[in-house]
């Protein structure tokens, strides 16, 4: 039993992160990616707006990565993982105040969001789980709310600024300007994501992380502390949105209290949109909102600004509609 | 027989404090009340949805703002009575609900609340694109203001009303449909219960009574409506009152409702915190408390405390 | 739950007919509301946090300056309380917050709220109750127009009740039509603007004061509040792709922010005009901290400037009263030269100078006679305002101000704004 157990958790080791089974996804991949490069030969103004678009959509998918983490791991939507984003970047601030530099006071920071995040799920999530999805998915609303208020409180509702991690270079490349901000968020969020997933795919923790999510009882049977590995997996989400955070503020200039609100609309997006269960396709389905919305503005006129966000969430609903589970998800069997 | 004794008691006792009330509240406490009881219609709506036929819906604030503008709107343009315009904003809201509730038809669970929670964020977005109409951030004023007293009599008359039609709803053949759609889909199937007309049919009355909510929040409201009115945040606070509410009972309800309608006027001076954002900590701690020490909202109290009562 | 039905609809109709019955239960109110023989009551909203926040000094010095006054024994032996309410410039939720200052708190009039539509949110409110809503913190021309006429732009109806304060906005936008025509006349203006009455109607001034040139506008883009960096940058893209090479911006702190550092960073070297309410040194420095390209940014100034008019007797005594608040964080800003700090001195100066000549009877018509009739000049000056410039009003003068003089940025990311030309008179 015990042998059948170990070899079904070997055989989790070998499945790929999404692109299995998928291959007609990953053609129209390559498709839009080609359709970009071209544009921005082409136009000026569109390369501004797709380099522009990649790094805002790398701050979406990273923290769509977060939410794809909790739900594998607890089954829970975590309204709060914005707000406790936008914490985080509060005590990175902190920090910078109290004397540390950025880089850091941002890896500071990182430790700090992942005990933070791990003690959330022991503390107050773990206790309602049992009960219902909804229970806890409540348990993060009122979160949500009293992050808020708690961060007002510290801190107030005034701007901060903190120092720019990477300057305010602009290079020019033939007629696009591309600012060295833009680059750096591109560049972390995709070394944080690879960090993430070379955890996942080549630890023992992450493999149990993985064994307790997908198969709890098989992993608890050959020794995975399932529990542990589950609030750990809460607390490597709050780890990675609070990369997000701290990619969000200098692309925004300024810390206030509602930074992340935004981004975590995108971010339930992409995360829908690349399946809630595929850590992949939620960077790619980040990846591509910010992009195509940059874009949809610029060249659709009847989606002006105000309706990036109801035009979003109609593709999605669209796509929900024909592949309920979104583009790199799998069929939940139902249970009678 | 005997269970009837307790719930007729429970109405009588609502009723007479609710009538009296008035004469003993000031002016401005009269408004309080009169928001406990829009939260009222509106926590009991969403209680059909999630708690009766298990649907989660996290855009409730998108439907009152339907019938908050519905309201507004009709009574810039056309001087329409009032309360007319809540019958009107009842009937938009039912359709726009059955609409949602399609393709709640095949989604669930996590999906289905992300759908809504959607909703809750484009709906406010809309009057910003059609601002000609619909006032963009400058909002539609109401050419009718209402005073506090009427306010507090109609919010409490419309909740009386619509708590009757919840409960007629719900002890029919209807109701039965929703819990059996709730305890197990497949099972409802089988025993032939058509799953498209139930499911759809509870978003169209949750909907519809978010709708009337909508149109007394925008009327206590001086009559103005905006779409930061309908932010997240409110679709949020019904949320919240329906968990704190527990299922299927007046005094959840009622409690669930005082607690959103009261908490931010009453907490707005909390000692250390300060009032600026006291509400926000009192608020959410309370309701993760409340998630985490009663877990059948208010609802489960009232059980216990009859239970106890008894023996 | 199970009751019976008859039973119910008769419970119903119990509830209904006291529904009814309550409605002949009303307060009334002895005297005016906020005044005793010791103190009169004021309140006001502010947006102490949110998009908007960075207005928040205003109150702030608003508070100084009513500490100052009450430390010499307050105005006709009245010390003056005000509750100031933050509303976060959202006007949805102003009309709860002016509810709450006028029931609960039953102060005597509402003075200095910000924001055009918040304000417009408690307009018809407060004018259907007689009470004053006084000084507002916003420029537009309502206030001015709809003192005695019932225009249709007034809801239908004379709003005597409320004033505004400041030089009214598409007044202002008309300075900057007449700059931009003297100085760049084949211009082609990118005109960014809020989405709300406050940005249409500076763009109504522009395109007015530019008259038959007004096709020179060759793209006008509309953001909304709370909009990120990234979308006021693709709107900056798109008017330099129509070929602006003018860029007029009216919009608030937050975005003007942003439009600076994006206007830099998409490489765009546009003439560049922003409104007065966004032409705040602290404003600036903060866009300038993160790489925008500031030197040369034009707009206007009626206040004095805490930093290159320092010697001024007004701003000396601006220091010596934001120095006794304590407030470290006001005095940081001040010496920075935030400009916000003048105005909320300058705007309560002239609170005080009504109540003054209020009398020492205080009632709410006593107060609008008085606003109606200002004359801050000669030895009854607003130490707090430019040189040179007067508040006045009267039977026929129902806007407070209405000169400006143009400023433009240099010194780059440490510099500050220097006045230039001569004072724009009547610039209605």
């Amino acid at each position: 039993m015990a042998a059948a157990a170990t070899s079904r958790l070997e055989s989790l080791r070998n499945r790929g992160a999404a692109f299995g089974g998928a291959p007609f996804v990953g053609l129209i991949l390559v498709a839009v990616a080609a359709g970009l490069v071209v544009g921005s030969l082409r136009s000026a103004t569109f390369a501004q707006l797709t380099v522009q678009g990649l790094a805002l959509g790398a701050v979406y998918g990273i923290l769509a990565l977060a939410l794809v983490l909790v739900y594998r791991a607890t089954r829970v939507i975590n309204f709060a993982q914005g707000e406790l984003a936008m914490a985080t970047t509060y005590v990175a601030y902190q920090l910078i105040q109290w004397g540390l530099s950025y880089w850091e006071a941002f890896f500071a920071t990182l430790a700090i969001a992942l005990v933070l995040g791990t003690v959330l799920e022991l503390a107050l999530i773990r206790p309602v789980l049992h009960r219902s999805a909804i229970a806890a998915v409540i348990v993060t609303v009122g979160l949500f709310v009293l992050i808020d208020g708690i961060v007002n409180w510290i801190w107030g509702g005034d701007f901060k600024s903190m120092p720019s991690p990477f300057g305010t270079k602009i290079y020019h490349v033939g007629g696009v300007s591309i600012a060295r901000l833009y680059v750096g968020m591109f560049v972390v969020v995709i070394i944080a994501v690879l960090l993430v997933w070379a955890l996942f795919r080549f630890t023992k923790v992450g493999l149990g992380m993985r064994a307790a999510a997908l198969r709890p009882a098989e992993a608890a049977f050959v020794g995975v502390r399932v529990e542990w590995m589950l609030a750990i997996g809460w607390g490597l989400a709050a780890l990675l949105g609070a990369v997000a955070g701290l990619m969000t503020e200098p692309s925004q200039f300024l810390l206030e209290p509602t930074l992340m609100q935004p981004i975590l609309v995108y971010a339930f997006a992409a995360a829908v949109l690349g399946g809630l269960e595929s850590p992949a396709g939620a960077v790619i389905g980040g990846l591509a909102i910010g992009v195509a919305l940059n874009l949809v503005v610029q060249y659709v006129p009847a989606i002006t600004s105000e309706l990036q966000t109801p035009f979003a969430f109609a593709v999605i609903l669209a796509v929900l509609l024909i592949k309920p589970t979104g583009l790199f998800g799998h069929r939940e069997v139902r249970r009678v | 027989m005997k269970a009837r004794i307790p719930a007729l008691v429970s109405l009588v006792t609502v009723a007479a404090v609710l009538s009296i009330l008035p004469f003993v509240l000031g002016d401005y406490n009269i408004s309080l009340a009169a928001q406990v009881g829009i939260f009222f219609i509106a926590v009991l709506g969403l209680d059909i949805l999630t708690g009766y036929t298990g649907q989660i819906s996290i855009g409730h604030g998108a439907f009152m703002a339907i019938g908050g503008y519905t309201t507004a709107v009709m009574s810039r343009d056309h001087d329409t009575n009032l309360v007319l315009t809540m019958l009107v904003a009842f009937a938009i809201c039912f359709v726009v609900g059955l609409v949602v509730g399609l393709p709640a038809l095949r989604l669930s669970g996590v999906y289905l609340a992300l759908v809504t929670f959607a909703l809750a964020v484009s709906v406010p977005l809309l009057p910003l694109k059609w601002s000609s109409y619909l006032g963009g951030r400058d909002g539609v004023q109401a050419s009718h203001e209402v005073s506090n007293l009427w306010l507090y009599g109609v919010a409490w008359a419309a909740s009386a009303i619509l708590f009757v039609l919840a409960w007629l709803i719900l002890r029919g053949r209807a109701g039965r449909a929703f819990r059996a759609v709730r305890d197990s889909e497949i099972a409802a199937v089988a025993s032939g219960i058509e799953l498209p007309v139930y499911k759809t049919l509870a978003f169209g009355i949750s909907a519809a009574y978010a709708g009337v909510a909508g149109s007394l929040f925008v009327l206590a409201n001086n009559g103005f409506a905006a779409p930061d009115e309908f932010g997240i945040v409110l679709s949020l606070q019904i949320l919240i009152g329906a968990a704190v509410a527990g299922l299927g009972s007046l005094w959840g309800v009622l409690a669930g409702a005082a607690f959103v309608g009261l908490l931010p006027s009453i907490s707005s001076s909390v000692p250390v915190i300060g009032s600026a954002h006291g509400r926000d900590v009192v608020f959410g701690a309370a309701v993760i408390l409340v998630m985490l020490l009663l877990p059948g909202g208010f609802a489960s109290l009232v059980a216990w405390l009859r239970r106890f009562g008894r023996a | 739950m199970a009751v019976n039905r008859r039973k119910l609809v008769a419970l119903l109709a119990a509830l209904l007919a006291t529904a009814a019955a309550a409605g002949t239960a009303a307060a009334s109110h002895t005297g005016t509301p906020g005044v005793t023989k010791k103190q009169v009551v004021i309140g006001g909203t502010f947006p102490f946090t949110g998009p908007a926040a960075l207005y928040a000094t205003i109150p702030a010095a608003e508070a100084a300056y009513y500490a100052y006054v009450n430390a010499k024994g307050g105005v006709h032996g009245r010390k003056i309380k005000d509750i100031t309410l933050d509303d976060q410039y959202d006007p949805s939720q102003t009309p709860s917050k002016t509810k709450q200052l006028v029931e609960q708190d039953h102060v005597f009039a509402i003075v200095g709220s910000l924001g055009t539509a918040p304000v417009l949110s408690t307009w018809k409110y407060l004018n259907n109750r007689k009470i004053p809503q006084v000084l507002v913190a916003t420029g537009d021309a309502y206030w001015g127009q709809c003192v005695h006429k019932a225009l249709k732009l007034c809801g239908g109806k004379a709003k005597p009740w409320t004033m505004g304060w400041q030089p009214d906005y598409p007044g202002e936008a008309k300075v900057y039509a007449k700059y931009i025509l003297k100085n760049q006349p084949g211009a082609k203006i990118g005109v960014l603007y809020q989405n709300d009455s406050y940005g249409k109607n500076y763009l109504n001034g522009l395109k007015t004061g530019l008259g038959k040139h007004k096709n020179q506008i060759v793209d006008a883009e509309s953001y909304n509040l709370g909009d990120s960096a990234q979308v006021i940058a693709a709107h900056e893209v798109a008017m330099r792709t129509h070929g602006a090479d003018t860029f007029v911006i009216f919009a608030t702190p937050q975005a003007t922010i942003y439009a600076l550092i994006d206007r830099t960073v998409i490489g765009w070297s546009a003439l560049t005009l922003v409104n007065n309410v966004s032409a705040n040194r602290v404003f600036e420095l903060a866009a300038g901290q993160n790489g925008a390209d500031l030197n040369g940014i034009i707009s206007s100034e009626y206040t004095a400037s805490p930093t290159t008019q320092a010697n001024l007797k007004g701003m000396k005594l601006a220091k010596s009263i934001i120095d006794a608040t304590g407030n470290q964080k006001l005095q940081q800003s001040l010496a920075e030269g935030d400009g916000n700090i003048i105005y909320g001195l300058a705007s309560a100066w002239t609170f005080v100078d009504a109540l003054k000549h209020a009398g020492k009877h205080l009632t709410r018509p006593g107060l609008m006679k008085a606003l109606r009739n200002l004359n801050e000049s000669g030895k009854n000056k607003n130490p707090f305002i430019y040189p040179g410039m007067t508040v006045k009003t009267s039977k026929t003068r129902t806007f407070p101000m209405e000169q400006l003089k143009l400023i433009r940025w240099s010194g780059g990311k440490t510099g500050d704004w220097h006045a230039f030309g001569s004072i724009y008179n009547n610039i209605r």
